[in-house]
């Protein structure tokens, strides 16, 4: 049964951050069964009108179809950065994504958001575990989220790597975007998701990266966006992710509109064999 | 030769989001997201999600350059087919008004079958200009082909140079404002303070009393929060008003406050058109016809017409095409750019020597019946987002004429900066 634990408000990522950096070594097998709760989150009309310009979004009063996942990660983080989760919060790699809007939400939706961890499991490059975001209003399930993170260790051979991704779209770019090197600064202040790794070239050396590199849900969510209106409706996204976006830099959208699901990958400008991510699409 | 109008041009409905005072709730929004939300909203209430239209004409007075293709930006960002096809226009305050005509021309000559009119206008997010001095020198640093020939250049501009300006809602060829202008024209015309005070009471009452009984649930969608137009005082009095000092005119005799003047205001209106066909293939009632506009303007530089007073040589005009006196109305939107523009517009058409000597008239248009004019409020307690006006008065006045009955009309004028009007009649179906 779960335990579950409720916020009036979301944690700060910065000193949930801090925290998971000063927590040591982390073990065991076994993952929490606390559910973090953020009960009655009424949407802040500028913080969103902040995501919809970042993002690609238009500026109105619908939630963009990836808004409900930054107000579950501050409780992602919270939950990962706890001695009793088994992995390490810094060096995650967040791998895949997969989000349902169940239907249209809009910025007077008063919203309920619970993050679990589940399924933790072995990967032939280390261990997986799913966060699950279920966001409701009035009781009435609207959206979710599931996000697969993978911590790098010894790994299982012999485990399976999951859903796998359709091949990237192939042919001349839909779109081509010019990312600036402050935009991992700029989406943290709207996200809060401040991860060294993203903030400054320096602070992303010091982590192991040559550059900073951008948000993977910063580039699912502009992607989705430049999908058009009808992602914010009832649907269902999975994104892959595959190698980081290095900023600044630029990068091609290939899209491929033709297949059921509509597939969608971002690979760079400079060198199209490098894969940023692959993301399907369906309308439901 | 009388012109021959081979089909009908249809309203169908209309959609704004409320209007908001400058640098209130949409100070942080576009005019490209205004517009695709009021686009947005209007495509969802009539079911227009894929349909490639004939085209959407759309436009703002205050633009930034990279807003070069604002309406068509705006089509690919709603739920509209991408082959949908969109200009802009820009007549100033009289923009909304023109795009109808635009729109319901094409569609009596069958060119197209339906297409959206509408517009847009920002006073929170307008661009910013430096100064015209500063504006060429950083040009000549650009245009600069070694970095000594642009550090030349750089070195030549002083701080004296340095500077921004705003959009200001001034005549380029008077250096007077509007309401400056205006005042003139209401001094010529004789218009009271109590009249002027009067008429915008009357506006903020009848605007409030349509919200009451519902009028604008369906011609409205709220955006980023508002659901009404912020501008409306429904405790508005003519006692109150009196209290408001002028803000236009000088001295003894001003008669033009904040209160009877219309504020910056944010907004997007579009209105849906199409033809008698299309209507029924979509199962849309046509609310009214389209039946005719015309558009004057007036030489307010060295003439000695009022900058505002081009509605009332365009109405003439169009009642004399259409063969019908100013009495042959049910309604009367005449745009409150100011109380006194209205006032000093049906003053003028009741002065004999004025269309006599003006409009060229044996008589009079004489006055109208002032319990049939801007029945639902109009920009004084609405607020005027310059090119969204047209669009708002056009679907409101549709619904207005259907729930009369066919056969009803409805007479609009808009006066315009430049000295340009633009007018037309719709008919209730």
């Amino acid at each position: 049964m779960a335990q579950q634990e409720t916020f009036d408000s979301a944690p700060t990522l910065a000193k949930v951050f801090v925290r998971a950096a000063l927590a040591g070594k982390k073990s065991g097998s076994t993952l929490p069964a606390s559910e973090l709760v953020l009960k009655g989150h009424t949407v802040d009309r500028e913080h969103l009108l902040d995501y919809q310009r970042l993002c690609g979004f238009g500026v109105d009063d619908v939630l963009p179809h990836t808004y409900p996942h930054i107000l579950g990660f501050p409780l992602q983080a919270e939950l990962m950065a706890r001695k009793a989760f088994p992995l390490p919060l810094v060096g995650l790699v967040h791998v895949e994504n997969v989000i349902t809007v169940r239907r249209t939400l809009t910025a007077d939706d008063v919203l309920d958001v619970s993050v679990h961890a589940e399924d933790l499991r072995d990967h032939p490059k280390g261990r997986q575990v799913d966060l699950v975001t279920e966001v409701s209003v009035d009781g009435e399930s609207v959206w979710s989220g599931r996000s697969t993170y993978l911590a790098r260790g010894r790994g299982n051979p012999d485990a399976e790597r999951g859903t796998e991704a359709p091949p990237i779209p192939t042919g001349v770019a839909a779109a081509q975007w010019r990312l600036q090197g402050d935009l991992g600064r700029r989406y943290a202040a709207v996200s809060g998701d401040v991860n060294p790794i993203h903030m400054h070239p320096l602070t992303a050396k010091a982590m192991g990266f040559p550059k900073a590199i951008a948000h993977g849900m910063w580039t699912s969510a502009r992607v989705l966006a430049a999908l058009g209106r009808s992602v914010n409706g009832p649907s269902t996204s999975h994104v892959w992710f595959r190698k980081p976006v290095l900023l600044p830099g630029s990068v091609d959208l290939v899209v491929d509109r033709g297949s059921q699901p509509v597939v969608a990958g971002l690979r760079s400008t400079r060198k199209p064999e490098t894969e940023h991510l692959v993301l399907t699409f369906a309308r439901r | 030769m009388s012109p021959t109008s081979p089909r009908r041009a249809a309203v169908l409905g209309g959609n704004r989001i409320p209007f908001a005072r400058q640098f209130g709730p949409y100070a942080n929004a576009s005019n490209q997201d205004m517009f695709t939300a009021a686009l947005e909203g209007l495509v969802a209430r009539y079911g227009l999600g894929g349909e490639r239209l004939g085209e959407v004409v759309g436009g703002a007075v205050i633009k930034h350059s990279r807003d070069f293709n604002l309406t068509r930006e705006a089509v690919l960002g709603s739920s509209l087919a991408p082959e949908t096809t969109a200009y802009d226009v820009q007549q100033a305050c009289g923009t909304g008004l023109e795009n109808a005509i635009l729109v319901s021309n094409k569609i009596k000559l069958g060119q197209i079958e339906s297409g959206i009119a509408g517009g847009v206008d920002t006073a929170s997010d307008a661009p910013i200009m430096v100064t015209e001095k500063l504006r060429r020198k950083l040009l000549r640093v650009n245009r600069a082909k070694s970095t000594a020939e642009m550090a030349k250049k750089l070195l030549a501009i002083r701080p004296t140079d340095l500077g921004i300006e705003t959009p200001a809602n001034t005549e380029p060829r008077t250096g007077l404002s509007m309401g400056e202008h205006m005042a003139i024209t209401a001094k010529k015309w004789g218009i009271t303070r109590e009249a002027q005070d009067e008429l915008a009471a009357a506006s903020h009452q009848n605007l409030a009393a349509a919200y009451d009984r519902g009028f604008f649930d369906d011609l409205m969608t709220s955006y980023l929060g508002l659901a009404k137009d912020q501008n409306l005082r429904p405790d508005s009095s003519v006692e109150k008003l009196a209290k408001l000092k002028p803000v236009f005119g000088k001295g003894e005799g001003a008669t033009m406050t904040a209160g009877n003047s219309t504020p910056l205001t944010d907004g997007a209106s579009a209105v849906l058109l199409g033809s008698e066909e299309w209507a029924a293939e979509h199962n849309l009632p046509v609310q009214a016809w389209f039946v005719d506009g015309e558009v004057a303007a007036v030489d307010y530089v060295h003439g000695d017409e009022g900058l505002l007073m081009a509605p009332a040589y365009a109405v003439p005009r169009l009642l004399a095409r259409q063969g019908l006196s100013l009495q042959d109305f049910d309604y009367y939107e005449i745009h409150e750019a100011f109380a006194s523009t209205v006032l000093s517009t049906l003053k003028a058409w009741e002065d004999e020597d004025f269309c006599r000597d003006r409009l060229g008239l044996e008589k009079p248009l004489g006055s109208i019946d002032r319990s049939k004019l801007n029945v639902n409020g109009s920009s004084l307690a609405a607020g005027h987002p310059f090119a969204a006006t047209g669009g708002r008065i056009v679907a409101s006045l549709a619904k207005m004429l259907h729930e009369k009955g066919p056969g009803s009309r409805g007479l609009i004028s808009i006066c315009a900066a430049g000295g340009q009007g633009v007018v037309a009649i719709l008919e209730g179906a």
